[in-house]
């Protein structure tokens, strides 16, 4: 267990830059340098990862720590995946507080805003074009992110509304396959 | 106490309806701005997110630290701990059911719902944080890097930075 637990700590310090070089992480203590998890069970995982709410890269560690410790081993993996870059990100967030209001980090602010609304922008894209349909029945697809866009525009109090009727009309009218690991985006 | 309590459920149910880490964006700004925090703090907590360790929904953790201190970094690191793990049940009792035709549909017009709001948000972001001709610029250059996604997130965010410090001040 103790094993399990440094294996996740080194994941969640030293993959810096989002959930690709995470994910990356992941694979290459658990599936290549330890040998806990084939390579065909990482891909089932996070496979199913897709359908989970909320970090798929949490399910991930939950899924793959059940399997290979049971139930305290979904403990070790999330605790060991998010405690200590949660503390880290929060360090970060506290140490730029301290200089938050200098004309210097303004300036920079000014510039890093349009980045973080331009990465926004291309996650829709990514996140909608990983589960658009081809051809003419795209056309069913980008009216259902169409609408999202307007009732969101018209009202921020709609989110959870929106996505309400988005699965409801998704379950009813959109089954085709379930996301599988190679298109969804990584979160 | 209730006002912890519902900072708490914010962060919990965010994670809850979303899906993937970022995706939770749009229904956090809607809770917080602007009762709780301002455009520039979810600005400054994706910029973050990005520069430190570990899933990019970690972005959320410093969001909270932004709206309550440690107290807030607290509750959206357990709400966002919690709500991914309503996988493992569900993998155990009705793996077929997960696997079903409807269920994918949900999961999809989730994801496509998920995508316009995106797109609203980040418009959002935009529009409050400028809309200079270098600002509009580094938008479409971002947009062009995340879909490609070969290009390392942090290295956009440095550059956004770079570029604001050079013609931002």
């Amino acid at each position: 267990m103790r094993e399990l637990a440094r294996a996740w700590f080194d994941v969640s310090t030293q993959s810096f830059g989002g959930g690709t070089s995470t994910l990356f992480m992941i694979r290459r203590v658990l599936v290549d340098r330890w040998g806990w998890i084939t390579p065909r069970e990482f891909t089932e995982s996070w496979a199913l990862c897709q359908l989970s709410p909320g970090i798929h890269l949490v399910a991930l560690a939950g899924l793959l720590g059940r399997q290979i410790a049971g139930p305290r081993g979904v403990l070790v993996s999330v605790i060991g995946l998010m405690v200590p870059a949660a503390i880290i990100t929060a360090i970060l967030t506290a140490g730029f507080g301290q200089i938050a209001q200098h004309p210097l980090t303004l300036a920079a602010l000014a510039g890093i805003a349009p980045v973080s609304g331009g990465m926004a922008i291309g996650l829709a894209l990514t996140t909608a074009g990983a589960v658009m349909q081809r051809g003419r029945l795209a056309i069913v697809d980008v009216a259902v992110i169409g609408t999202a866009f307007i009732f969101l525009t018209a009202s921020s109090q709609l989110t959870i509304a929106v996505i309400l009727a988005a699965g409801i009309f998704g379950a009813l009218f959109l089954g085709r396959k379930r996301p599988t690991s190679s298109d969804a985006p990584v979160s | 106490m209730p006002e912890q309590l519902e900072l708490f459920f914010i962060f919990l149910r965010s994670s809850a309806l979303a899906v993937g880490g970022l995706a939770s964006l749009p229904l956090l700004r809607a809770d917080l701005v602007p009762q709780y925090v301002n455009d520039a703090a979810i600005v400054q907590a994706l910029a973050i997110g990005r520069l430190g360790p570990g899933p990019n929904g970690l972005y959320i953790v410093s969001l909270g630290y932004l709206v309550a201190g440690w107290t807030g970094a607290l509750y959206a690191l357990v709400g966002a701990s919690l709500a991914p793990l309503a996988i493992l049940p569900a993998t155990s009792l009705a793996r077929r059911w997960l696997l079903s035709r409807w269920f994918g549909g949900l999961v999809r017009g989730v994801a496509l719902g998920t995508g316009g709001l995106l797109l609203a948000t980040g418009v959002s972001i935009v529009n409050a944080g400028g809309t200079q001709w270098w600002q509009l610029a580094l938008v479409v250059m971002t947009v062009v890097v995340t879909v490609n996604g070969r290009l390392h997130p942090a290295v956009s965010i440095v550059i956004g930075g770079a570029v604001g410090l050079t013609l931002g001040r």
